[in-house]
């Protein structure tokens, strides 16, 4: 029986099929939009996600903490400075981490008639391992220069263009400070990454930026790499330590790490998928009031015919069995639609995003099957829900009264 | 004694008045009758059918249908006795559209329960008896009004109903086709099909065997109509 039900809602739905493909357009948007809206921001987690390990993976951020006037009064005289000193101390008492200490300083590289205004970082040969950012020609920073305060930098793609344009930078010279620099090296190009261009970097060595620049040894902060991610917990918190018993007991230090960053990500990509989850749910509801009105129509139309094979033994639950499986027949075939007009919608779009975002090469929707399960699901859902009561109508009609309904 | 009425009245309520359809009706028909209910329109006889193919229930008396009091049973139960005992032939035949003749004939089959090959098998042997075999795959909309009268009385036929009740059968007919519709009617009656049918045309009830006139309600006559057949009472 419930394969000539299936029969019948089948040609029902084909004999008035404008009607039908009508109501299975909000179903197909409504399932499409949810597919695309989630595959939207599955991709954008991914990217944001692999752009930021781009930079390296498994980072401890240290700074030190501002402190207040009352603390640097009651800590006066005490060591409540991030110094290399530190740097060098933390190689020493955790020798599997990988230290690079940074230091920036805002100045203004000339050469020959040009001049290119920016931030240098000073730092050591292991920024370049920490943050997987490698030069393009030349060679980045080394031991040597830094045991030696020479005056070597190393451009970012950028910098290098607006200084030498498309010829070869190094072995050339820039003034910095009235101190003559030689370019080492050229990074390779790797674009911004949350709301820092990597390619308008400069590096020197630290030693030597602190002795020209800064005529101290206060840093501004370091990074860690810890080769074992499970490790970060406990590495954290005695490094933590380490660095307040050498700031004489004075806790001036904060300890960041990279899953912290992560998290935020996360937050921020769980707003936008209950936001543009909700708005494409409100579209499915929508389909789903379409069902329900056209179904409406269908039973008052049919009237006679229920009342027909009511009078001839039809029971209650297998009128509402005959109107629930057309409005769920709508809603699967217009969810299958909405299934495969989703995957293209969200490929599209993905492609689009991939062209116009700089950098955005690598963007691409992801496409999760449960993602597509949920979508079908709920469209079916939405059949189930919003044919109840349209069926339920139906099968209650009075047979005699429906016979000679006109 | 298949039907069985006693005092069966029936009050509609229409706004603030009530409306007294049917006023304490006593009704005995035997099995094999062929009778026919004449009246004007608004003398019950609608109402009355409703009742008898238990479409609706009656507001007072009882009404016993071979042997079963309906009163006391439930409306699921009261639809399994419209698919099992009883047979409709409407006025407007009532056949459903983009469906065949057979697809028509199947479908108290089906509600029935029974078999799929079953059902077509059953529904074929009736469209035969009927004489439509060569019409069983045509849409209900590719039948002649006398050819869609046949297939909605070989549906009523197909649980080999114990009462076969026609409402206006040949309304809708011109009159060799309505004749033929009659002349059906008086051989299944010959076999012993219990027929009850309401018509308005005294000419019509005349094929019956007994004529029962309704009029506001109350049966005003019930006489043998003289036809060949003996009379059962």
């Amino acid at each position: 029986m419930i394969g000539s039900i299936f029969q019948d809602a089948f040609k029902n739905l084909t004999a008035n099929i404008l009607r039908s493909s009508l109501t299975m357009l909000g179903v197909i948007i409504g399932v499409a939009s949810v597919i695309t809206m989630i595959a939207i921001v599955e991709g954008g987690q991914l990217w944001l996600v692999n752009s930021i390990e781009r930079l390296g993976t498994n980072l401890l951020f240290v700074w030190k903490k501002r402190l207040t006037v009352e603390e640097r009064r009651m800590f006066a005289g005490r060591n409540t400075q991030l110094r290399y000193e530190d740097a060098l101390a933390i190689r020493e008492r955790f020798p599997e981490l990988v230290v690079a200490p940074i230091l920036e300083l805002d100045q203004k590289l000339k050469t020959g008639d040009r001049d290119y205004s920016g931030r240098l970082t000073a730092t050591s040969p292991e920024f370049s391992t920490i943050r997987n950012f490698h030069p393009a020609t030349g060679r980045f920073l080394t031991r040597s220069d830094l045991k030696e305060w020479k005056r070597t930098i190393v451009l970012g793609k950028t910098v290098a263009e607006v200084l030498f344009g498309s010829s070869p930078a190094v072995g050339e010279e820039v003034k910095i400070a009235d101190q003559r620099f030689t370019v080492v090296g050229v990074m390779e190009p790797k674009g911004e990454v949350y709301g820092q261009d990597y390619d308008e970097m400069m590096f020197v060595p630290v030693t030597t930026g602190l002795r020209f620049f800064t005529g101290n040894d206060k840093i501004r902060s370091l990074i860690l790499h810890v080769p074992e991610r499970g490790h970060m917990p406990e590495v954290t918190e005695e490094l933590h330590q380490f660095l307040v018993q050498r700031h004489d007991g004075v806790d001036d230090i904060r300890i960041r790490n990279q899953g912290e960053f992560l998290g935020a990500i996360d937050q921020t990509i769980w707003t936008f998928r209950i936001v543009l989850g909700g708005i494409a749910i409100v579209a499915l509801l929508v389909g789903g009031i379409g069902i329900m009105n056209i179904m409406l129509v269908t039973v008052t139309e049919r009237t006679r015919e229920i009342g027909l094979r009511k009078a001839i033994g039809a029971k209650r639950r297998d009128i509402l069995l005959q109107f629930l499986i057309e409005s769920i027949t709508i809603s699967v075939v217009g969810g299958c639609v909405g299934v495969i007009v989703g995957i293209f919608a969200a490929n599209g779009f993905g492609n689009m995003v991939a062209q116009s975002m700089p950098g955005g090469g690598d963007w691409g929707a992801v496409i999760q099957p449960s993602a597509i399960l949920i979508a079908f699901l709920f469209a079916v859902g939405v059949g189930v829900t919003f044919g109840l009561f349209p069926a339920m109508k139906a099968a209650r009609l009075d047979p005699a009264e429906a016979l000679r309904y006109q | 004694m298949l039907i069985d009425l006693r005092q069966v009245s029936k009050t509609y309520q229409a706004g603030q008045v009530a409306v007294h359809a049917l006023k304490t009706i006593h009704l005995h028909i035997a099995k094999g009758e062929f009778v026919a209910i004449i009246g004007q329109s608004g003398s019950g006889k609608t109402t009355l059918l409703d009742i008898l193919g238990c479409l609706s229930r009656p507001t007072g008396g009882e009404y016993w249908l071979d042997g079963e009091n309906t009163g006391a049973l439930t409306e699921s139960q009261l639809t399994t006795i419209r698919n099992r005992k009883i047979g409709f032939v409407f006025q407007t035949f009532h056949l459903l559209p983009r469906k065949t003749a057979l697809d028509n004939v199947q479908l108290p089959l089906m509600y029935a329960g029974v078999s799929r090959p079953a059902q077509i098998s059953r529904a074929q042997e009736l469209l035969t008896q009927v004489g439509l075999e060569d019409r069983i795959t045509h849409y209900s909309n590719q039948l002649s009004g006398g050819q869609q009268q046949r297939v909605a009385i070989a549906r009523a036929l197909a649980n080999r109903p114990a009462l076969l009740l026609a409402d206006e059968p040949t309304g809708n007919l011109d009159s060799q086709s309505g004749k033929d519709i009659l002349d059906m009617f008086a051989s299944l009656h010959r076999e012993g099909q219990t027929i009850v049918m309401i018509t308005h045309d005294p000419l019509i009830a005349q094929r019956a065997q007994r004529r029962i006139t309704l009029a506001d309600g109350r049966i005003t006559a019930d006489e043998s109509t003289g036809s060949r057949d003996p009379v059962l009472l």
